[in-house]
């Protein structure tokens, strides 16, 4: 389960633009903004959407269908956020991640969470060598870019709140030393909402900092007509074969989409309209816990991300509404009388997002 | 009908020994009762599961409702039994046609849920006795046994759950172990699923079974109540002991006669004239004459003292007792002879019937109560209307509302009152200076257009995009590209802080006017 690091960091700077060339990639778009100087900045966020663009399509030919999770689970990658992905078993929440670390060429790595999991199996620990007679400190998986959380809630909560710590500072306290993770750093979890026998109930601090919460639904019949045909064929028992996707983009690639994101112009009426829907669940009736300043963060860098996923210069309001229920969805607690009355938290935050007037101009 | 005939004892009882006599007498004929009912009553069922299969409920349902048609044959079968002439079966099914008839639609919708049903049916089926007449009998009757009658009902409605509840479980028992291996409970508590029809139909049939059993013994039970209170109202059981007496008497009755007739002959041949007819006077030495005038104590003192005496205690002990009556109750009857008790029967159900028609007063508080409920209930909606609005707002039907344009749609102006006649012009105008007011123009023209022309539902909450959305399910080709194209470089000003170009102006201005100037003129 855990790898072996060497004790050297990566360079973690965030490079706004990175100069060296594209790796491996021969996508159809020139490959992504690395190559673009500073100096243009149109044509650079153009090739970035390009890029983003080209992921997604790579994406969506091994996950067929669910084009809008893989929407926001890109839209949460250029945002630099964390995503909790819940679904029912066999809808390919793990198949979207491997997918991903498939066409990224970083580090990846995937920790099953089990009931009996430690929290040093997930942020690694000092082992005595015999050799040296000195304590080396094992790294572990979270040392990495991507890191697939599968199962998340079956780990008991101190095994959860290894994760607290890496997901908001990006870094891991180990025997007293703050060593940083590689960056771009994201988590992917997965969890299982219909088996909550023996599963641990993530705590409201650890949603929190996921940045998106999606929900994988049934997909639709042509969809899955799709889908059959293409495992039928599989040699592979009943998977989807990932190996097939080329590698888009490198680590510096991803923390360039990253910073030409956070530079995208945004109105001053659409970031009030951000923070209006993120403080009008604080008042909703139907609500009895809103949504904190996070999501008013979350709510803003996930519209950048999307837009330019869109291809769009600047936000729009479109930007916002689109990823608000994701990003509010597990924010927030519903009051017991709708729960009782069976609405889910989406028709309540839809029923909310109907009544926050759009941006006035 | 001869009491001197009928199969049980007749006296007085309190109403659980009648009860528990009907059930004696149910018992009694057991077989006939059953026989017959089950005759009339399998048929039945059995024709409403064939009619609504696919409805369980309302087939028990509408066999639980005709119940009353059902009691009419046993009851008939027990009136005559307990008078010796028991029917037989065939008998007794001939004869249900003609039962049937009168009041067969009273009983089976107002006097349906009537707690004194079996109590009641003798009256409408033996005595015929229907409208007013039945109701003044039935209020004369109800005096006494009406509280047993109705808890015979709660009685027998508890019964039949359990008894039905018990044939189920032991179906249930009686089920082999494999075959209750496969039961799916799921499946069989799903709605939806009809192969489980026949098995809501096999527990209605239960129920069917239980009134078989105690379908007669109901009847039987109301029927004793009510020849119980007969008997204690028409004193049967003198007048029984009368007819045993007279039948006893006959043979030596005339002998008697005769003696006594003999014995008193002679007395009547010696009988003299009377002699003068002399006013019987006070005897002047009687006893209550006065007497001893002369002596210090006189008779007449001695009398006073006496009765001053006899005046006091211990002889006489008297109280004075102070408590509430009613101004109007009713005279004690023995006070009255026998001719006016018959009378005071009638005024007793005079006054049960006045106490319907003295409703007045109480109608008064009847409104006065339903008034505060109403109010009560109108402040509490009033009090809670904002927790009301959150939740139970849903509950309501969706309604189809009309739909109210916006007078603002994103803090813009859109009534038609609100912008130019040309529009295109006064953009044209305003381009050159203020290109931002004449794009806003635009577009707020252009959704002023979508709200009052189209009739588009937009709302406050809906964006730019959503807004486009709505316009491309018109699917008005023209419309939807101009949108677009506005709503585009709407968004690339008013967002991205980018000033329109000068040839879009032109573009626009005749997108617009072909769109829908040229609409207006035609």
């Amino acid at each position: 389960m855990t790898s072996e690091h060497t004790p050297d960091q990566p360079d973690n700077a965030i490079e706004p633009a990175p100069a060296s060339p594209e790796p491996v990639s021969e996508a159809p778009v020139t490959p992504a903004a690395a190559a673009a100087p500073a100096a243009n900045p149109t044509a650079q966020r153009q090739r970035a959407s390009q890029l983003a663009q080209a992921l997604r399509a790579e994406l969506q030919k091994a996950l067929i269908g669910q084009t809008a999770v893989i929407d926001d689970v890109l839209s949460a990658l250029i945002a630099g956020g964390h995503v909790l992905i819940e679904g029912v078993p066999g809808l390919g929440k793990t198949l979207l991640v491997r997918a991903l670390a498939r066409c990224f060429g970083g580090e990846f790595a995937r920790i099953q969470f089990t009931p009996d999991l430690m929290p040093s199996d997930v942020t690694g620990h000092a082992v005595y060598d015999l050799k040296t007679e000195q304590f080396k400190l094992r790294k572990g998986p979270v040392f990495t870019n991507l890191l697939l959380a599968d199962e998340i809630n079956r780990a008991p909560a101190k095994t959860q709140a290894a994760l607290l710590e890496v997901m908001q500072e990006r870094q891991v306290t180990l025997e007293g030393r703050a060593l940083n993770v590689p960056l771009p750093f994201m988590v992917l979890a997965t969890q299982n909402p219909i088996e909550q026998e023996g599963t641990y109930p993530l705590p409201e601090a650890e949603l929190d900092r996921f940045m998106l919460k999606l929900r994988m639904d049934y997909p639709e019949q042509s969809e899955e007509l799709n889908i059959v045909r293409q495992v039928a064929r599989s040699s592979k028992a009943d998977m989807l074969e990932v190996t097939a996707l080329r590698t888009l983009l490198q680590a510096r690639d991803v923390l360039a989409l990253q910073k030409i994101a956070s530079d995208l112009p945004i109105d001053e009426q659409v970031l009030d309209y951000a923070v209006r829907i993120a403080r009008a669940t604080r008042s909703w009736p139907g609500l009895t816990i809103g949504a904190g300043p996070r999501a008013s963060i979350a709510l803003v860098r996930c519209g950048r991300a999307r837009a330019l996923l869109r291809g769009g210069d600047f936000v729009v309001p479109d930007d916002i509404k689109g990823c608000a229920l994701a990003v509010l969805r597990h924010r927030v607690r519903m009051s017991p009388e709708l729960d009782i009355e069976g609405l889910s938290v989406d028709q309540v935050l839809q029923q909310l997002l109907a009544q926050v007037p759009a941006p006035r101009l | 009908m001869r009491l001197t005939d009928a199969s049980v004892v007749i006296r007085p009882r309190s109403a659980w020994e009648a009860v528990d006599l009907g059930v004696l007498l149910a018992k009694q004929h057991a077989g006939l009762l059953m026989l017959s009912w089950a005759i009339v009553t399998l048929p039945i069922f059995a024709l409403l599961c064939l009619l609504l299969w696919d409805y369980p409920s309302i087939a028990v349902l509408i066999f639980w409702w005709l119940k009353p048609a059902y009691e009419r044959l046993p009851l008939f079968i027990l009136s005559n039994a307990l008078f010796g002439s028991t029917p037989s079966l065939k008998q007794a099914l001939k004869a249900l046609p003609g039962l049937l008839k009168p009041q067969l639609l009273a009983s089976l919708t107002w006097r349906r849920l009537s707690p004194t049903r079996s109590f009641d049916l003798p009256v409408q089926q033996l005595e015929g006795l229907s409208g007013s007449a039945r109701n003044q009998r039935l209020v004369v009757l109800g005096q006494r046994d009406a509280g047993g009658a109705s808890w015979l009902t709660v009685v027998g409605v508890a019964l039949e759950i359990a008894l039905m509840f018990g044939l189920i479980s032991l179906f249930y028992m009686l089920l082999p172990a494999q075959l209750e291996l496969d039961w799916s409970w799921d499946t069989l508590i799903s709605t939806d699923t009809h192969q489980w029809l026949w098995l809501e139909h096999l527990s209605n049939l239960f129920y069917a079974l239980v009134l078989v059993l105690w379908g007669p013994i109901y009847v039987a039970c109301g029927f004793t109540l009510y020849l119980n209170r007969r008997t204690a109202l028409e004193a049967w059981d003198i007048e029984l002991v009368f007819r045993q007496l007279r039948q006893r008497l006959t043979g030596v009755a005339y002998a008697m006669l005769l003696s006594v007739a003999l014995l008193f002959m002679p007395v009547a041949d010696n009988a003299m004239a009377a002699s003068e007819a002399a006013p019987v006077a006070t005897d002047p030495n009687g006893p209550d004459a006065p007497r001893l005038l002369k002596q210090p104590l006189t008779s007449e003192q001695s009398q006073e003292s006496i009765t001053q005496l006899l005046d006091q205690p211990p002889f006489e002990h008297r109280e004075t007792v102070t408590r509430w009556r009613f101004g109007d109750a009713p005279e004690d009857p023995s006070a009255e002879d026998a001719k006016s008790l018959d009378e005071w029967m009638k005024k007793l159900a005079d006054l049960a019937q006045l106490w319907k028609s003295v409703d007045g007063v109480a109608l008064f508080f009847e409104v006065l109560l339903w008034t505060l409920l109403f109010s009560l209930l109108a402040w509490l909606l009033w009090r809670y209307r904002d927790w009301l609005n959150a939740f139970a707002g849903r509950l309501r039907m969706p309604q189809v509302r009309r739909y109210q344009a916006p007078e603002q749609l994103f803090g813009l102006e859109v009534a038609p009152q609100s912008l130019p006649n040309d529009i295109a012009g006064e953009v044209e105008r305003l381009w050159a200076e203020q290109p931002r007011a004449a794009l806003s123009l635009l577009y707020r023209a252009l959704l002023s257009r979508l709200l009052h022309e189209q009739q588009l539902a937009l709302k406050s909450s809906d964006t730019e995009g959503e807004v486009l959305q709505q316009v491309h399910a018109l699917q008005q080709a023209e419309l939807s590209k101009f949108s677009q194209t506005l709503t585009s470089h709407w968004q690339n000003l008013a967002y991205g802080h980018q000033q329109p170009h000068a040839a879009l102006k032109d573009e626009l201005c005749t997108g617009w006017r072909q769109l829908f100037e040229r609409g207006a003129q035609a």
